[in-house]
Parts: structure tokens; C-alpha cells; sequence
């Protein structure tokens, strides 16, 4: 295709009436075409399915550690009901001195306690 | 499902089975948008190696936010909106980049991208198409690659750039202005 044929579709082309599609259809057969390199589809893929396998791991390390969490957090609540209970047997009644373990406890006896005389 | 029978969903299917984890149905989107993409951002960013890596950021991007899409728009207008985006934003990258530690700027910019395309397989009609587009500002460059590359309608151009019908109207008869006096200039 001679030069200024080439300029005249390339000028046609901004004309908001004109049919764009037969213009770029023209300017193909010319030679006028783009594509990338043979190897675009496979880095594509490749890339995305790579980073995912990756992430995905990542999600399931996330995922037990969570459920090993869970499990810890368990035990703990069964053992702190466990001691609850354990204090209701020994103490015959269940109050909050009781739960901390002060039912005993005196002001003076603490003081005792903490400076040691 | 056998590869070859990927060829025959419509895009809505090809979608659904890409996110549900479907790497063939991913990969025929991929094929079947890759010249597309191509045309505009090598239209855009120069026949380069670079333009390539710009390519794959596009269905990257486009592969983690298959979700969003909700079918009310073509999938190519959606991949397109993706090209566009990313491409303006290597050049205002680039122009950054130039500005900062070139005197020459723009200019310099435009040299590069024009040094960098692929020699061997042009043809004088392709040569004669890329200089136009890199002379052309990017605002106007984007309105040229949509019309020419894609044969998009300006009602069509005017949804992928998300931009009023007016606005692009306006833009084409100022770049045909443009394009005349550059086009004058190359032999």
C-alpha cells in the first residue's frame, strides 16, 4: 500500500462518521497487525498459576494454624471450667471471692503476703 | 472437558468456569483476547518487549478480578478497560521517569519507544502507522488506537475510556488536526 493511502486511512480513521472497522480491516491486509511473541500465552498462564499455587499454600498454613489455635483455645476454657467447678466442690458455693481464690483473704493477710513480714 | 470443546463456550461460561479454578477456560480467554490486548498496548507503548510485560500484567490483573465482573458489559470491553488503564499509567510512568532524568523529556521518551520496535517484520505501512502514534500526545494516542487498531464506533471508544461522547468527539477532530500536521512531516 503506497504512503499516503496509508495517511489517508490513518486521517479517516478520526472522522467520528466513518466505519472504523473496514478502515482497520484495510490497514491488516497491509500489514498493519500486532501480535506478541509466541511465547506470551504459556509466561501468562504460567505466571498466574504459579503465584496461585503459592498463595493457596500460604491460605492452608494460615488455615491450621488457626485450627490448632482453636484447639488450644479450647483446652483453656475446659480447664478454666474444670477449676470452677473444682471450686464449687471445695468451697460449697460459688462467689466471686471464690473464683479469684480470695474467700479467705483478709486486707491485712495480703499485705502479709506481698511484703513477706 | 476436552480442550478443543473450550472454543465453542461464550465468554459468560468461559467466566464462570475461570473461577471456579478452570485453567482451559482461563487459557482460552487468553488466546482469544491476546491480539486485541496486543493492539492496544503496543499501539499505545511502541512495538517493545516492554509492551509485552504490560500484556500479561493485563490478564493478570484481569485473572484476580474475574469476580468483579458481572457480565452487564462485554468481556472484551472489560479486558479493553484493563489494557487501557495500565497502559496510560506505564506512560505517565515513563514520562516520570524521563522528565526526571532527561533534559530531552517526552522527546527522548518517543525516541525510545520508537528505537525499541522490532525491525525485521514491519511493514512500510506499520512503520509509517507507529510513527504517527508516537508523534501523537497519549490522550489523543489513546483515541487513534481504539478507532484505528480496534475499529471501535466513538460511542464505543467513549465507554472503554470512560469518557462523554462529546469529550471524544471533540478529542478526534483535534487530533486529526494533530495527525495532519505530523503525517505532513514524515516522508
Amino acid at each position: 500500500m503506497k504512503p499516503i493511502r496509508v495517511k489517508e486511512l490513518i486521517i479517516e480513521s478520526l472522522s467520528a462518521e466513518k466505519d472504523t472497522s473496514a478502515i482497520m480491516n484495510e490497514l491488516e491486509e497491509s500489514g498493519v497487525n500486532y501480535s506478541f511473541g509466541n511465547g506470551f500465552h504459556d509466561k501468562v498462564i504460567d505466571k498466574i498459576y504459579s503465584a496461585s499455587l503459592t498463595v493457596r499454600r500460604e491460605v492452608e498454613l494460615v488455615r491450621s494454624m488457626n485450627t490448632v489455635f482453636y484447639r488450644i483455645a479450647l483446652t483453656g476454657a475446659a480447664a478454666i471450667i474444670i477449676m470452677l467447678i473444682s471450686i464449687f466442690l471445695t468451697e460449697g458455693s460459688l462467689s466471686i471471692n471464690s473464683v479469684f481464690g480470695l474467700s479467705d483473704s483478709y486486707n491485712e493477710s495480703i499485705v502479709c503476703m506481698l511484703t513477706g513480714n | 472437558m476436552v480442550k478443543e470443546s473450550y472454543s465453542n463456550l461464550d465468554e459468560n461460561q468461559l467466566v464462570r468456569a475461570a473461577i471456579d479454578g478452570d485453567k482451559n477456560a482461563f487459557s482460552q480467554i487468553v488466546d482469544r483476547y491476546q491480539n486485541m490486548v496486543a493492539r492496544t498496548v503496543k499501539g499505545m507503548l511502541g512495538d517493545s518487549v516492554f509492551s509485552e510485560d504490560i500484556g500479561q500484567e493485563v490478564f493478570i490483573k484481569l485473572y484476580y478480578s474475574l469476580s468483579e465482573f458481572r457480565g452487564e458489559a462485554k468481556l472484551s470491553t472489560y479486558i479493553q478497560k484493563i489494557a487501557v488503564n495500565l497502559t496510560l499509567n506505564e506512560i505517565k510512568r515513563r514520562k516520570r521517569f524521563f522528565s526526571m532524568f532527561s533534559q530531552k523529556g517526552n522527546a527522548e521518551m518517543y525516541e525510545f519507544e520508537v528505537a525499541d520496535q522490532d525491525h525485521e517484520n514491519r511493514s512500510d505501512a506499520k512503520e509509517l502507522v507507529n510513527k504517527a502514534l508516537a508523534k501523537l500526545e497519549p490522550k489523543f494516542r489513546i483515541i487513534l488506537t481504539m478507532r484505528m487498531l480496534q475499529g471501535y464506533s466513538t460511542k464505543e471508544t467513549a465507554e472503554i475510556l470512560d469518557l462523554p461522547l462529546g469529550t471524544v468527539l471533540s478529542r478526534l477532530s483535534r487530533a486529526q488536526e494533530q495527525l495532519r500536521d505530523i503525517l505532513n512531516k514524515l516522508s
